[in-house]
């Protein structure tokens, strides 16, 4: 492992030199007329960077975009976005563990490789963000996370004031960051030390098995309750880091067509009917216990770790404000009335 | 409800919003225990943000979390679709209380099932921008109000003078303008499940013989679904800004659909949800109606 110190000015040379070779997407301030929000762009500019805010979207966004041509020709029609392969910088703990979510689906799942998924991100180098603070609707740490530091990232930077630490884990990276001035390692774990301890306190208190017993969940009648307020609208799904259903569209005219692979939300009434007209999640209780019980039952049932990284986005981005941590303590409630339930892999 | 520990303190709100708010807890506590009603609907406090949500009420001990403030930007009114067959009473800002009086118009609930709580000399809501042209400030229709109704004049002065740069642009420059604000567009229909207007069992977006709008959100198959949604709005569009406050992406959402606000005014003299006897825009037909409509 390899430890640089550098200042702001050290950090835009390096960004001037690392844009020769790499698309550089990272979080930016973009006005979007009513709102102004912090998305992953790809840039040029290193100043125009926001280090302090967490996104407003998730950088799923450029991994799994929401709208992309597909097929076993991939490769020969050239459908990256790029040649080059792509940085994406100051992406914080929640959304490194949500594309590792991402990537158990699409990559890691010996049933099916997706070879679209994997040819970009194959290009794609997550370059991880110490997170500086907690943002007003986030619990990754109730849910186990890390918000300091994340191991799935290559590169991590810590960022302290003007002066970035960047910790390079892959030995593949070494030579681009070789001639940058070395840091301490005792001093950056002084800063690694201090800063969680300022995550000391849990944003809150959640005791539930995982993954949720499914039985017991599906038929528990706190869902009404819990999904009465929602909309049915797609927010929540299309800015979760970790949602990846998709749907397969073709679409062309004059005789030709592309076949897309388009996001697509469980929060949508058509998302479950069937041809025949029958759907089985015909209200919005029935889709709202998916959401939920994919993202604490299913996923951890088939793969490693959760399928939600308490990034808050659901909860500030939703019309009416329906929060994900009440469905949370409702659930643990239910549980704890029902005699402690044991997870569902027991 | 769950009972945990709220780490933030709700935020101290003005004088007004206080006022309204005591007045609607008593109400509603009042109908609650009288067994008058099933459930309220109205604005609460999250239990971990000071967020205001929607929220049902029925145990007259929880009344006491209702509350309006600056933030309630919610449109209500649609869930009273909900609730059809059931008894419930309903916090109704004066926008929303014209929603309730076109679902009326248009038979979709019933006079008896519903106890409208109407809010009078509605303040407005944070950065809705509807609120700054909104000329009807006490609930057109209710059983009880809250707050102290408006005059004219009073509303008059609240109206912002607001030049409409929309119209006021040439077709190349709103073709521009739109297309800027569309092409963001995620097609989450946030913008159209947060709108009174839009309870179709099946939306035109949702069908796929024929489908009318591609999947894929792609510039023109957004202005499809925009336009097509904004047709619909004639003569039902009460301009109450819930689909700009839904917005994930801060598009001018609301724009196409005040502006059949302002054609239905224009042509058929014709405001939506002015009272619940009125008839609908599109169902009612008069030989001297304009055609201004109709290319030559």
């Amino acid at each position: 492992m390899m430890i640089k110190k550098i200042d702001k000015n050290q950090f835009k040379e390096l960004f001037d030199k690392l844009k020769e070779n790499y698309n550089i997407a990272a979080p930016v301030l973009i006005d979007k007329n009513k709102k102004t929000l912090v998305e992953y762009h790809y840039i040029d500019d290193f100043d125009k960077i926001d280090w302090d805010e967490q996104a407003d979207s998730s950088p799923k966004n450029i991994i799994f975009p929401q709208n992309a041509p597909v097929g076993n020709d991939y490769k020969e029609k050239q459908y990256y976005d790029t040649e080059q392969d792509t940085l994406i910088l100051g992406v914080r703990s929640c959304d490194i563990e949500a594309i590792k979510t991402l990537d158990q689906v699409f990559i890691e799942d010996e049933m099916y490789i997706d070879k679209n998924y994997k040819a970009r991100r194959d290009k794609i180098t997550l370059v991880g963000l110490s997170c500086p603070q907690r943002n007003k609707s986030c619990f990754c740490d109730t849910l186990g996370f890390n918000p300091v530091e994340s191991n799935y990232a290559p590169l991590y930077i810590f960022k302290d004031g003007n002066e970035f630490w960047i910790k390079v884990k892959d030995k593949k990276f070494e030579s681009v960051f070789e001639n940058l001035p070395d840091g301490n390692q005792d001093k950056l774990e002084e800063l690694i030390e201090k800063r969680i301890n300022t995550f000391t306190e849990s944003s809150f208190e959640l005791d539930i098995p995982i993954p949720l017993p499914e039985k017991e969940m599906f038929e528990a009648d706190i869902w009404e309750e819990m999904s009465e307020k929602c909309l049915g609208c797609g927010i929540c799904t299309y800015y979760c880091p970790t949602c990846y259903c998709f749907n397969f569209i073709w679409e062309g005219k004059d005789g030709e067509s592309t076949k897309y692979k388009n996001w697509d939300s469980c929060m949508f009434s058509t998302y479950s009917a069937h041809a025949s007209g029958h759907n089985p999640r015909d209200s919005k209780e029935k889709r709202y216990r998916n959401r939920i019980m994919h993202k604490f039952s299913y996923h951890p049932l088939n793969y490693e770790g959760l399928g939600c990284v308490g990034c808050g986005r659901c909860i500030d981005r939703c019309p009416v404000n329906l929060d994900i941590r009440e469905a949370l303590k409702l659930t643990e409630k239910y549980l704890e009335e029902k005699g402690g339930a044991k997870s569902g892999k027991d | 409800m769950v009972k945990v520990s709220v780490r933030k303190k709700v935020k101290p709100q003005l004088k007004k919003y206080e006022k309204i708010t005591e007045e609607i807890v008593e109400i509603a506590e009042k109908l609650l225990k009288e067994n008058t009603v099933e459930k309220v609907i109205g604005f609460g406090i999250g239990i971990f943000t000071e967020e205001v949500t929607p929220i049902f009420i029925s145990n007259p001990e929880n009344a006491d979390r209702l509350v309006f403030n600056s933030k309630a930007e919610m449109s209500l009114a649609k869930y009273l679709l909900n609730y059809k067959d059931q008894k419930v009473a309903i916090v109704a800002k004066p926008c929303d209380s014209r929603a309730i009086a076109t679902y009326l118009a248009e038979d979709l609930i019933k006079r008896e099932n519903i106890k409208v709580i109407g809010i009078n000399g509605c303040p407005g809501i944070e950065n809705n921008t509807a609120c700054e042209e909104c000329d009807i400030r006490n609930a057109v229709i209710s059983d009880y109000t809250v707050g102290k109704k408006m005059t004219e004049e009073e509303i008059e002065a609240k109206l912002k003078d607001k030049e409409d740069k929309i119209e006021k642009m040439t077709p190349a420059e709103r073709m521009e303008y739109f297309q800027k604000e569309f092409e963001r567009c995620t097609r989450c229909y946030a913008c159209r499940e947060a709108c009174y207007v839009c309870y179709c069992e099946q939306c035109f977006t949702e069908g796929n013989q024929p489908e009318w709008v591609g999947d894929s959100v792609k510039l023109n198959d957004n202005f499809t679904y925009h336009l097509m949604r904004a047709m619909h709005m004639a003569g039902r569009c009460v301009n109450c800004g819930a689909c700009e406050m839904a917005c994930p992406e801060g598009i001018d959402v609301r724009a196409l659909a005040a502006k059949m606000c302002r054609s239905a005014e224009e042509l058929f003299d014709y405001r939506a949800g002015i009272d619940s006897d009125q008839k609908t825009l599109l169902s009612d037909y008069d030989v001297n109606d304009t055609e201004s409509g109709f290319m030559e």
